[in-house]
């Protein structure tokens, strides 16, 4: 009897999302009405601190690379991120889900895109707007000079990321046969590095270059040279809206325009007054032709730029020279500095 | 028709049937909601990526995997390991359980100190804190070069446990092991089960030591067939570049766990087995006593035989809670079943799929736990008395 129940009710649940409608997907425009209609952009925050992405300072404000990126989007909206932005706090697992049910219009959180979030969770990936080199922190005293001195030793890896197959592969290719520990949290992750639970932690240089801020004494630990993989990082929207698609990656793409044609937040009027390039001109509005295609005003890369720069300035700020993490930016650079970045055509 | 309803057991069943029907329509009305949803947003729903490669690596495994290996086959090592750590520590939570309700029962003061203090600090310590202490000391133990040694055959470093061992295969020492913990059951069975209890107590000695005999023999059997080529049977930990090679690994992760769990747990036990000895009468003992059996008989043959039968089922409902307390190996990276789940659902993006498999995983472990046990207790029942 129970399985006669069991097996009809199965039946009629496999019957009944079948016979109801097919796909529906995100409409174009549809997200960017959505957000004018509430006033505010809903962007990804962290659950704890991703430092240098993702930090809350103790006055409850949040900054980082990609909180600029989220203040720079809600900017070109609506002129001003003030009161236009809400960042809300979501841990790695939340990010997807988050988004498909609308609590956030977008992803900005240290997301590398790969095939199955681009097939199977229905994300819209922008341009890569970070190549995040994998690499690995050791111990000097083990004496090791490249990955493949760690033969035999025991690696740290962050469960449930990208980099737990970066890893894999990269030994696998490179026939280095080694232990590999994945674990849930980062500060747990971190802890087990430093007490010497591991022998090596594989992670973004640029999080390596934190936890080694961490360690009792820094000069002990050394990040090894060979990068596994670069992972592109990029901003995470729902499929099938292409007008938001478009907005993430010229805002973006304006950050490297501006970078590339010397335009700062500090001569940013004096360029607009006097533009130097008809794709400067038309980059900060100065003649019209980059706002309605996109449903936006013709000043919104100039009220970004005003407020934060270029992509250089952004990177200075939050991981590079003037903040505490004194990151390089060697190939995040645009092609002028030997980097992977270049901006797109303003036509 | 009405006259029908007046009926109690028509009605008694008709609402039975209404509470049942409204019971499947609202799952029915779940799951064709979240599977348009999830249609409706392009995501991929089923049970496909089963049988894809995960591409990641599991710290800890009984079986061979590589990162080509399918997503059923990781999980599948996920239950394994909960089901090992399971074995490790209520074995162990139950000898130390066992050895304080003893401490706790007999008449000298400082052993009843000893035993109320440890009950009364582990109980009321959060068993996550207990996971974290006890990973923190056995992470904070020497590097694998300055491990501490005992006789140049087990280590002891921040990397765990490294004991001697045999070079045998996986599959083999599992086999092994069944057959070993087959052949003692099938012996105590037949040295103490009623089925067998027409046959004369000599006989029943020769057989009971004729089976354990054959069962040892198959397990040395299996275990040198199953032994990897080109190498010795015995295996020894030694250092190799960075950590030891060979031998048996107990990892820091599965060690902070085990005894987590058997030391929360046992302080657990300990009040139960303490509550099955003192539900055997004095009388009973004084009998024994005045058999003249000695200390140790009365307790093993007595008291203890008569408090299991008082406290089985309220055992059962523990053994249940601390199996599900193996799930907190994810605070500390031991790679248990949910954490392969855990991580499954962050790496595949399936995540009805992947808590429907996690719940029906731990509903077949607990239900499967509790009925032996429960069969146990039904058949060890003393018939048609109390157990006074």
């Amino acid at each position: 009897m129970f399985k006669r129940i069991m097996a009809g009710a199965l039946t009629l649940a496999l019957w009944g999302a079948a016979a109801l409608s097919g796909p529906a997907q995100a409409e174009t425009g549809e997200t960017l009405a959505t957000i004018k209609d509430r006033g505010h952009l809903l962007c990804t925050g962290h659950n704890g601190s991703y430092l240098g992405f993702a930090e809350v300072d103790d006055q409850g404000n949040w900054h980082g690379f990609d909180i600029d990126l989220c203040r720079a989007l809600a900017t070109a909206i609506f002129g001003d991120d003030e009161g236009h932005l809400k960042i809300v706090p979501t841990g790695w697992a939340q990010r997807f889900p988050a988004l498909q049910s609308g609590d956030i219009d977008i992803i900005v959180k240290a997301t590398g895109w790969t095939f199955n979030r681009d097939t199977d969770l229905g994300v819209q990936f922008s341009r890569p707007y970070v190549l995040a080199p994998i690499r690995m922190l050791t111990r000097k005293e083990l004496g090791a000079e490249s990955i493949a001195d760690l033969d035999g030793g025991t690696i740290c890896v962050p469960a449930g990321t990208t980099i737990e197959r970066y890893v894999a592969e990269y030994a696998a290719a490179t026939g280095i046969q080694a232990d590999f520990l994945a674990i849930e949290k980062t500060e747990e992750t971190d802890a087990a590095y430093l007490s010497g639970r591991c022998d090596a932690y594989a992670q973004w240089d640029v999080v390596l270059a934190t936890v080694r801020l961490k360690a009792d004494n820094p000069d002990d630990h050394v990040i090894l040279p060979d990068v596994m993989n670069a992972e592109p990082v990029a901003m995470g929207m729902r499929q099938g809206d292409d007008n938001f698609v478009d907005i993430a990656n010229w805002v973006a793409n304006a950050l490297w325009l501006a970078e590339v044609n010397g335009v700062t937040s500090e001569n940013v009027d004096e360029m607009k007054a006097n533009p130097p390039s008809p794709a400067v001109a038309k980059l900060l509005g100065a003649t019209p032709g980059i706002g309605a295609q996109l449903g936006l005003e013709d000043d919104w890369a100039y009220n970004v730029i005003k407020k934060f720069g270029n992509f250089a300035e952004v990177w200075r700020r939050n991981v590079g020279e003037d903040s505490p993490y004194k990151l390089d930016r060697s190939i995040n650079a645009t092609y002028k500095d030997g980097g992977v970045f270049y901006p797109l055509v303003l036509d | 028709m009405l006259a029908v309803l007046k009926l109690r057991k028509t009605r008694n069943w008709i609402i039975q049937a209404l509470f049942v029907g409204a019971l499947a329509g609202i799952v029915i009305f779940g799951a064709v909601t979240a599977s348009q949803t999830m249609q409706a947003q392009g995501m991929t729903s089923g049970f496909g990526f089963l049988f894809r490669s995960t591409g990641w690596p599991i710290s800890f495994s009984l079986i061979p995997y590589g990162f080509g290996d399918p997503y059923w086959k990781a999980l599948l090592i996920g239950a394994l390991n909960t089901l090992f750590l399971a074995a490790i520590s209520l074995t162990l939570s139950t000898l130390v359980g066992l050895l304080v309700a003893v401490l706790r029962t007999t008449r000298n003061g400082v052993m009843n100190a000893l035993g109320t203090i440890y009950v009364d600090t582990f109980r009321n310590i959060p068993i996550i804190l207990q996971v974290f202490f006890w990973y923190a000391v056995y992470t904070h133990l020497p590097r694998p070069r300055e491990a501490y040694d005992v006789a140049g055959t087990a280590f002891l470093s921040a990397r765990g446990l490294f004991l001697p061992g045999l070079n045998v295969t996986g599959l083999s020492a599992f086999i092994a092991i069944v057959s070993g913990i087959a052949a003692i059951v099938l012996a105590l069975w037949i040295a103490h089960g009623r089925r067998f209890s027409r046959k004369k107590p000599a006989a029943r000695r020769r057989l009971s030591w004729t089976v354990a005999g054959i069962g040892a023999l198959a397990v040395m059997a299996v275990l040198v067939a199953g032994r990897i080529p080109d190498t010795q049977l015995l295996s020894l930990p030694e250092l190799k570049g960075l950590n030891f090679k060979g031998g048996i690994n107990v990892s820091p992760e599965l060690a902070a766990m085990a005894t987590a769990i058997a030391i929360y747990g046992g302080a657990y036990l300990a009040e139960i087995f303490r509550a099955g000895f003192l539900a055997v009468r004095r009388g009973q003992i004084e009998a024994a006593q005045s058999l003249g059996l000695s200390g140790w008989d009365v307790f093993a043959k007595v008291r203890l035989p008569l408090a299991i039968r008082a406290i089985l089922p309220t055992l059962t409902n523990q053994y249940v809670w601390l199996l599900k307390a193996t799930t907190l190996g994810i605070a500390v990276g031991f790679a248990d079943f949910f954490m392969v789940v855990a991580v499954s659902i962050t790496q595949s993006g399936q995540t009805m799929e992947l808590i429907g498999i996690l719940m029906a995983g731990f509903l077949t472990i607990n239900y499967t736990l509790s009925s032996v046990l429960n069969r146990i207790n039904r058949s060890i029942a003393l018939k048609g008395q109390n157990i006074n």
